[in-house]
């Protein structure tokens, strides 16, 4: 079976991420019912004539990946691939608002030519010069899962190095109509995610990317063993059962699994299942929480392959990431159980190499 | 005509987001494109709407965008042509 293995990780989140030294020590709350991502100084990574151009979704990506090939030193890749669910938002209401505003005169093309959920993923192949493999995956609650899915699929046919990364940015207006329809809440934050007892989310943003090697390489920093996408699933049970048959698959056991990453998100409706599972997870693993970090969004699995790749870096679960009480001696492999608006769940297995 | 030339150094930098440039950093005589302000083809096409927008010229022919948006002043120069300042 197919591994990935990480030499590089970029990651820009409402937290510190982008700080190499940052490990889950000081923790920025939402602002209320959502997050901003916490952006840097773009000039350090991104030419000014370039990043005049760029909507936020795409200098979010384009640095999130200048970080994670920086890391992993890697001249070229041989395929970058991208996932967002709702891809260069700025860019489209800019132009659509153009249209409304002008009356469908005087559009200039920068918004347009940049609104296209590919662009970020575009942008990175124009300044890396890779004339490669180029995809963007816009499978809304799975679109970074899809990403790892190709990747592992292109080492099958030989590829060696690959980029990928979730991308996602939200707007003052797309916020204010999520509010408007009722899908936010101000998170208790007395009251933990997983603890939850009312209905809506935090939404947020980020850019997570990774330099996915075939092989092992003296800059690894962990391995990704496996993934599996669960579409509506009925009960926690079923989730159960998959789950057993996916860690088989990778001849281990819930019993082996140090960490397991879960994706609450603070939703008492959303997050039904999660809840029903965690007292099992509890029991045979180490449960821990990252979307109380980094808020809700249809890649927010990727700000969660981030915090797995450091932990098993680190070899340390810090209590501002830890659900249960208990002290992993050691974490050799981290499973991530995503879940978006209880519709998509995912499972990503990550090992220390 | 050097009311006009600072009214367009402000549109300009509005429209192509030219954050980093100060309007007193234009020089009126320089080349827009390639030297000077270093401007592309997508920044042509915003030109043309600019024109468009801000002082209802519309450029019928793409040949003429060459000699009109050589510089600035050849920008202000053709609005005034155009009766349009």
């Amino acid at each position: 079976m197919t591994k990935a293995y990480i030499s590089g990780t970029g990651c820009i989140s409402p937290q510190n991420s982008i700080d190499g030294e940052w490990f889950f020590d000081t923790i920025n709350p939402a602002k209320g019912d959502f997050f901003d991502a916490l952006e840097p100084s773009y000039k350090e990574y991104i030419a000014p004539n370039l990043l005049r151009r760029m909507g936020r979704a795409i200098k979010m990506g384009v640095a999130a990946a200048n970080l994670a090939i920086n890391q992993a030193e890697a001249k070229k890749v041989d395929a970058i691939i991208t996932g967002t669910g709702l891809g260069c938002f700025e860019d489209s209401e800019r132009f659509l608002l153009a249209m409304l505003d002008n009356d469908e005169q005087f559009l200039t093309p920068t918004s347009f030519i940049q609104s296209t959920h590919n662009t970020v993923g575009s942008q990175i192949a124009l300044i890396m010069k890779c004339h490669d493999y180029n995809f963007t995956y816009v499978h809304r609650g799975f679109s970074f899962e899809s990403t790892l899915q190709d990747a592992m699929m292109l080492f099958e046919e030989g590829k060696d190095t690959i980029l990928v990364g979730g991308i996602e940015e939200h707007t003052p207006n797309f916020v204010i109509l999520n509010r408007r329809a009722g899908k936010f809440q101000n998170q208790n934050t007395a009251i933990p995610i997983w603890k939850s007892t009312t209905e809506g989310i935090q939404m947020s943003e980020g850019a997570s990317f990774f330099v996915l090697d075939k092989i092992k390489t003296e800059k690894s920093l962990a391995r990704v063993d496996g993934i599996q996408t669960l579409y509506k699933p009925k009960t926690s049970q079923d989730i159960l059962m998959k789950l057993h048959a996916f860690l088989k698959l990778h001849e281990l056991s819930l019993a082996d699994v140090d960490v397991t990453l879960m994706g609450f998100s603070g939703d008492v409706v959303f997050d039904e299942k999660l809840k029903e599972l965690l007292p099992i997870i509890e029991k045979e693993s180490t449960a821990a929480s990252f979307k109380h970090l980094c808020g809700e969004y249809h890649t927010a699995s990727a700000f969660a392959m981030w915090v797995a790749t450091k932990l098993i870096e680190k070899q340390k679960l810090p209590k501002t990431v830890a659900i249960s009480d208990k002290t992993p001696s050691k974490i050799k492999h981290v499973l991530i159980i995503n879940q978006y608006l209880g519709i998509n769940y995912s499972f990503t297995l990550l090992s220390q190499c | 005509m050097d009311a006009l030339i600072e009214k367009l150094k402000g549109q300009i930098i509005e429209q192509l987001n030219l954050a980093e440039v100060k309007p007193e950093e234009i020089n009126p005589d320089s080349p827009l494109f390639g030297e000077g302000l270093g401007l592309d083809s997508i920044d042509a096409l915003e030109l043309i709407v600019l024109l468009e927008k801000h002082y209802g010229i519309k450029i019928q022919d793409p040949k003429d965008g060459k000699t009109i948006f050589q510089s600035l002043r050849t920008m202000a120069e053709y609005i005034k042509a155009q009766g349009k300042s």
